[in-house]
């Protein structure tokens, strides 16, 4: 299970209004990027369904029920990573299976999977200011799923990495989710991305933040990211994207 | 910091001090020849370095003569060290929850900023003519409470204050509770800056121990020694424990920051 519903959600800050009638859907154990210009509301949309704000109008539905409160069914993913410094890998990996209260041994056990499925045995006593940015997001990509979460929020999780890394980075987010098959929200600004991981493509405009046109990618994985089905649909969302950017920089 | 540049500024240091060192001797000599004067100063009640030295070893250690006993500088240094650390254990246990609570809760602080603000401002030594009367023993202990207490609780509260708010929220998703929140993020996140709240307070604590050791007259006590040499006009012994003093002051602070870096390995 894991479908994430958002039904007309609103979210003003002050009197600026972040987010006006968006509504999209999860369904469940699909892999959904979204996409806009910057402040247009995408970490907003994430911070919803995490329960970490809450909309002035609109329902956000997991499964059907009300997301109230700290959502503790989904796993978000940070931009920069936000691991505890002071915490080793293992240790991080264990932080939400520790605060769930479970014993040593499952939370052994729970780190030494996550540990193996993200490839980094042999750094489960690294701490983090010794690990590259590819090898934080791993940790971060574990520690979200070690909560055993019904759906993944990912925040630009690879926008700090280099263009390589980040290549692997998405190659190795896809095998791992098709391993362990959750729901994953994606926030991007990066099209070759979207339409790279996505089995659908929200597309957002600015201010007010806004669903402007969903694209389904109905390219079979692995993907090849130069073949042509790819580049009509990355054409399509540049133009939807294209248009909504320069609506946005006028503003500014 | 390449090793060869690190040997290189050790030698400059060493030099530093003894160039010091000599200036301060030529001085005296020129001052006891009669060459060199400063107006309004008695240079030549100064000991030279070689006195001090000579001072310093003498009165090391305890000694009696005849009836009376006089105590090496190795014991006063001993009871000032046991007062700072007594003193700072209490404003540690003390000050850490303090510094959490108004750190973390808007309450709190609302309830403890205002006896903060006020009493931080008033120096250690101004308590020194209350903890004569009131407290039976260990008045000075009281003194260096006064002093350590608040850089701890400033530190902490500052420490507990910029965590960084990414990994708030990174807790939260992963299901921390409140409670969980504060002892499993909060703390280890503020603990460098408490650390540096000690390291600064003990600082603090050691320069209000020797003025209180001047005023409440213990027997033993750096701050006793120097005060009492002076009476007595033994200068030498007196500087060699202004030395002592500083010495001290700088290995506290010095081991406190070795023991930081040892213990937190994750900081950057």
């Amino acid at each position: 299970m894991g479908r994430l519903v958002l039904e007309s959600v609103t979210k003003k800050f002050n009197s600026f209004q972040a987010l006006e009638n968006v509504s999209f859907e999860v369904a469940d154990g699909e892999f959904v990027c979204l996409l806009g210009p910057s402040g247009c509301g995408k970490t907003t949309v994430l911070r919803l369904a995490a329960g970490l704000e809450a909309p002035m109008g609109g329902n956000l539905l997991l499964d059907g029920n009300k997301i109230e409160g700290v959502n503790k069914e989904c796993g978000f993913v940070f931009q920069e990573y936000a691991l505890f410094p002071w915490r080793t890998v293992k240790e991080n990996i264990e932080f939400g299976p520790q605060a769930k209260g479970l014993n040593k041994n499952e939370c052994d056990r729970i780190s030494k999977h996550y540990i193996d499925l993200v490839g980094l045995n042999g750094f489960e006593n690294h701490y983090p200011k010794e690990l590259s940015g590819g090898m934080k997001q791993r940790v971060g990509i574990a520690r979200a799923y070690a909560n055993n979460p019904k759906l993944l929020l990912m925040d630009e999780p690879f926008g700090a990495l280099d263009a390589q890394t980040r290549n692997l980075m998405q190659g190795e987010l896809l095998r791992i989710w098709e391993k362990e098959h959750i729901s994953v929200l994606f926030v991007t600004h990066s099209v070759d991305e979207a339409v790279f991981l996505g089995d659908k493509v929200v597309v957002m405009s600015a201010r007010p933040g806004k669903v402007k046109e969903i694209f389904d990618v109905k390219l079979p994985r692995p993907r090849i990211r130069t073949s042509l089905e790819a580049n009509i649909i990355r054409d399509k969302v540049l133009k939807s994207l294209g248009m909504e950017i320069k609506l946005a920089m006028k503003d500014q | 910091m390449k090793i060869g540049e690190k040997k290189k500024e050790v030698v400059i240091n060493l030099l530093s001090l003894v160039g010091f060192v000599l200036l301060w001797q030529i001085i005296l000599i020129l001052t006891r020849e009669g060459i060199f004067s400063i107006p309004f100063i008695r240079l030549r009640d100064i000991p030279t370095p070689v006195e001090t030295w000579h001072a310093l070893i003498g009165s090391m250690f305890t000694r009696i003569y005849g009836p009376s006993l006089t105590y090496g500088i190795y014991n006063h240094v001993f009871a000032s060290l046991e007062r700072v650390i007594e003193g700072g254990i209490i404003a540690f246990i003390i000050g850490v929850p303090v510094g959490i609570g108004v750190g973390y809760s808007r309450i709190i602080g609302n309830i403890f900023n205002p006896i903060i603000e006020i009493v931080r401002n008033m120096p250690p030594m101004a308590w020194i003519p209350i903890a004569i009367f009131i407290f039976v023993s260990g008045g000075s202990i009281f003194i260096v409470f006064i002093g350590v207490v608040f850089p701890i609780i400033l530190n902490t509260i500052q420490g507990v204050r910029s965590t960084d708010e990414r990994l708030l929220d990174a807790a939260r998703t992963l299901g921390a509770s409140e409670s969980k929140i504060v002892t499993k993020v909060i703390i280890p996140s503020a603990f460098p800056s408490i650390m540096t709240g000690l390291r600064i307070g003990l600082g603090v604590g050691w320069m209000a121990i020797v003025a209180a050791e001047m005023v409440i007259r213990s027997p033993v006590g750096l701050g006793y020694f120097i005060w009492n040499m002076g009476d007595l006009g033994r200068y030498s012994e007196m500087i060699a424990g202004m030395i002592v003093i500083g010495v001290i002051g700088y290995i506290m602070n010095i081991s406190i920051l070795l023991l930081q870096r040892r213990f937190i390995k994750w900081e950057d």
